[in-house]
């Protein structure tokens, strides 16, 4: 065996002015198709993948708005990781 | 579930025309039951089984019957009713309500309302909101999509082509509903899906981006909603995956609690995949017609051959 799936999970804040729109949500898709763990971003109780693009535009991220990510799968850590670096970094928007 | 007058309010503002008398700030007030009562037998008197939980209509018959009455036999009737704590009273047909129920709402802090609808209209219609605004709903990955009047939602992990699917069959003359996320609600044990209002009508294609459908491809390229009736999973061609060959062993998936037929399709290159889609719409269709095409051809091979053992 490589290893084994985890599940990792986390909260943010969105830090950027506009929020998580086209492009912010662009830069999630990417970082998350990089890792073969399953990346869920969720909002109110509403979970979506972070593999989709039209799926993270649905969950109304707007600035302040609580984000949590879960992640689930063997490169769990490593995903999360780079998820957190967009949230922390304000997608590189301001 | 329960729901709070200004959630009624809010959704129903176009359709019920409720116009607030008294009780501004008691618009969180959860009406606990589903449902609308006429207080007719309560105002007589007899309580039992009064379903207090409910939204209390006075129509033309209850108003009638309390002027029937002498003032202080009307004002302890309304009493009992309002005795029981009810959600929230609502006059039809636009009457003035009596000063006695006006006073009585203040004195219990009970909403109330008017609507010009007349009663029977006002129940069916407020019936309806209130079954849409408590009716179950998820959102599920997935790409929506209305294929000859039949609903089918495709699913699959990214990048195995659902747009690119979705992509084709809109240019074959189908409607999408959907792209990549579709909204779930359940009512009368059926679902009808449609988007989330923020993407409505766009789709992603990779390598192009995020295109407004109906500006590519016309108006008739879309669709509001549509009922779901089938699921295509669309999945990694796998030399020994457990597909059904024959189609004589349909699978279903519970979504919202309903049992929808699901079907696997391995995607290969080379494999038209709208075609394919197409393909399972039809022969949904066909089904529902009566005709099992994989039943039928089945009945045939075995009926020959037990003609030809009997010989």
């Amino acid at each position: 065996m490589a290893g084994d799936k985890k599940t990792v999970f986390r909260e943010f804040t969105v830090l950027n002015k506009y929020g998580i729109h086209a492009r912010p949500a662009a830069l999630l898709v990417k970082a998350a198709g990089k890792f073969s763990s399953e990346i869920f971003i969720g909002r109110k109780g509403m979970e979506v993948s972070a593999k989709s693009i039209m799926g993270l535009l649905t969950i109304e991220g707007h600035h302040g708005a609580r984000i949590t990510v879960r992640v689930v799968g063997l490169d769990a850590e490593e995903a999360l990781a780079a998820i957190a670096a967009l949230f922390e970094n304000k997608f590189f928007e301001e | 579930m329960a729901i709070t007058l200004k959630e009624l309010v809010t959704s129903g503002a176009a359709r019920l025309s409720l116009e607030l008398i008294w009780g501004e700030g008691r618009m969180d007030r959860e009406i606990e039951e589903k449902a609308i009562n006429r207080p007719g037998l309560a105002l007589t008197g007899f309580f039992q089984y009064f379903a207090q939980r409910r939204l209390q209509v006075f129509g033309l018959a209850e108003f009638t019957y309390l002027k029937s009455l002498t003032p202080e036999e009307r004002e302890a009737r309304l009493r009992g009713i309002f005795e029981k704590n009810v959600p929230a009273i609502i006059i039809s047909r636009n009457r003035i309500p009596l000063p006695e129920i006006r006073a009585l709402s203040e004195e219990y802090g009970t909403p109330l309302f008017r609507t010009g609808m007349i009663t029977s209209r006002f129940i069916n219609e407020c019936t309806m909101v209130l079954e849409e605004l408590t009716a179950p709903r998820d959102r599920v990955q997935g790409t929506m999509l209305e294929v000859m009047g039949i609903g089918v939602l495709l699913q699959g992990p990214a990048g195995i082509g659902k747009s690119e699917t979705a992509l084709s069959l809109i240019g074959r003359g189908y409607s999408l509903v959907s792209d990549d996320v579709t909204e779930m609600v359940r009512s009368g044990g059926r679902i009808t899906a449609s988007a989330h209002e923020m993407t409505r009508y766009h789709m992603e294609i990779r390598g192009v981006g995020i295109v407004h459908v109906p500006s590519l491809f016309g108006v008739s390229s879309i669709r509001r909603d549509a009922m779901l009736d089938i699921v295509i999973n669309l999945h990694p061609y796998v030399n020994d995956a457990e597909e059904d060959r024959t189609g004589l062993h349909p699978s279903e998936i519970e979504i919202l609690g309903v049992k929808v037929p699901y079907l696997t399709l391995p995607v290969s290159s080379g494999r038209d995949m709208a075609n394919i889609v197409e393909a399972a719409a039809l022969n949904y269709k066909l089904k529902l017609l009566g005709h099992d095409a994989a039943k039928e051809l089945d009945e045939k091979v075995i009926g020959n051959f037990l003609r030809k053992a009997a010989n």
